[in-house]
């Protein structure tokens, strides 16, 4: 069978995974919260960035990973891949919400709000709706083949929409006052640079070793299923 | 049967069964007077105030009612097991999403035009040389609207928290539309020059046209299961 040849394959290879991405993550966090410079205008909450930067950019790539693996699933009716999407979605989850608290936290001494109505902000709080919404409908849905294949549905109908919304905000904005504060032009010093692409880099290897686990476990629990619902029928039989 | 009689067919058989039973459409209007009602208490609007919230309220008010009106919509079907035969008819499945979206999206047009009278006489608008701005801008948000709405309320129909999903799946996706409506709105009622606020009608209509298009092709899939 494909689908446990896949998922052996994921066994063997999710600890190498887990062991690079930790090893970044660690060497990142030193580099970045000890021996980098702070900055200039922000001083050390520059620091969060190290976080909220590989964070955001890992979110992003979770629900990438959704909208593929979504379209794949309808062409191929692959359950496998839609273990991942649905694995793909809780981990996004994840991710979205590191990178709102985390921002919200940088934003406060450096915008003096937790909050704003940034076109980058509103994005990402909307994703997060989206991806709630998306995990909430595949709890509400009972038959394994129908969920699947609405919450493929959902999942790219806003993976569409994200865009939309992101460009129509950042019009709307801009439109009623112009951003106070820009923070792309920005050159960034090498000795800050390089933690931050250590992170980035080990937060995807997080977020690859996050998806092989949970999809293995999603997947054993709907094969666990299967065999009750065969194993309860020759019962009754 | 032929793509665009079996559209015709669905949707004048959704808009007769709404305008004869009256249910949804009376419970819409009181819902939507309602509504204005909370919002005049909620921020004791004098004259200029009401000026500037006016647009949002209309937006308000029009898409929870249309939120009402959507999420019914395959739930007749579902009633009368209708969705199995959705499912085996010898028509194209887009057709039927079309029919279906057809239907809505008229009668939330019909609902808003017997609304509108009220946000007149409460707001003291001067419409008569912007109707048909008006419309146009009515028009095409109701369209992007429906087209997802008709979409998710066949997505939330046989859940179980069938109210609670089909808000909370609309509604963040829904942003682009109550964002572009309620600019364009505000732009023809205080008296804009149409360049200034153009670009949102542009942007209500290519919505409209993204959604219908990937709500056409998706469908398909939806009714397989």
């Amino acid at each position: 069978m494909v689908a446990s040849r896949f998922i052996s394959k994921l066994q063997r290879y999710e600890g190498w995974f887990g062991i690079a991405s930790g090893l970044l993550i660690m060497v990142g966090l030193y580099l970045g919260l000890v021996t980098s410079s702070p900055d200039y205008y922000q001083g050390e909450v520059v620091r969060i960035m190290y976080i909220h930067v590989p964070a955001a950019q890992s979110a992003m790539l979770a629900y990438t990973v959704l909208f593929g693996g979504s379209l794949w699933y309808l062409w191929k009716r692959d359950p496998v891949v839609d273990n991942m999407c649905h694995a793909a979605a809780g981990i996004g989850i994840f991710f979205t919400s590191i990178a709102l608290v985390t921002g919200s936290i940088w934003a406060k001494p450096t915008w003096n709000t937790w909050w704003t109505w940034d076109p980058r902000l509103i994005s990402f709080a909307i994703m997060l709706l989206i991806l709630v919404g998306y995990v909430m409908l595949r709890t509400f849905l009972e038959d394994k083949e129908k969920e699947a294949t609405y919450a493929a549905i959902l999942a790219i109908v806003g993976f569409i929409d994200l865009p939309i919304i992101h460009f129509s905000v950042e019009w709307w904005r801009t439109l009623h006052q112009p951003l106070s504060i820009s923070t792309r032009g920005v050159s960034i010093a090498s000795d800050m640079l390089i933690p931050l692409l250590l992170m980035s880099i080990g937060f995807y290897l997080l977020f690859t070793y996050m998806l092989m686990v949970r999809t293995q476990m999603l997947y054993l629990q709907h094969l666990l299923e299967a065999k009750r619902g065969r194993m309860l029928s020759k019962v009754h039989l | 049967m032929h793509f665009f009689n079996v559209i015709r067919w669905i949707a004048w058989k959704d808009l007769l069964s709404e305008l004869r039973n009256r249910e949804n459409i009376s419970s819409m209007f009181f819902f939507a007077l309602i509504v204005i009602l909370i919002f005049s208490f909620s921020f004791s609007l004098d004259p200029k105030t009401s000026k500037e919230l006016m647009p949002g309220i209309i937006w308000i008010a029009f898409g929870f009612t249309g939120i009402i009106g959507l999420g019914k919509s395959f739930l007749a079907e579902v009633h009368n097991d209708c969705m199995e035969y959705f499912q085996i008819v010898p028509a194209p499945k887009g057709a039927i999403y079309l029919g279906k979206f057809a239907g809505n999206a008229l009668f939330m047009l019909i609902v808003e035009v017997i609304l509108f009278p009220l946000f007149i006489l409460f707001f003291n608008l001067d419409v008569l040389e912007k109707i048909p701005m008006i419309l146009l801008i009515f028009t095409a948000a109701t369209i992007g609207l429906s087209a997802l709405g008709t979409l998710f309320s066949a997505l939330t129909v046989q859940i179980r928290a069938r109210e609670v999903m089909f808000p909370i799946l609309l509604l963040p996706l829904a942003v682009p539309i109550f964002i572009g409506a309620v600019e364009s709105t505000r732009g023809v009622f205080s008296g804009d020059p149409l360049p200034l606020y153009s670009d949102w009608i542009k942007l209500l209509i290519v919505f409209d046209l993204i959604f219908m298009v990937v709500s056409f092709w998706v469908f398909e899939f939806l009714l397989d299961y």
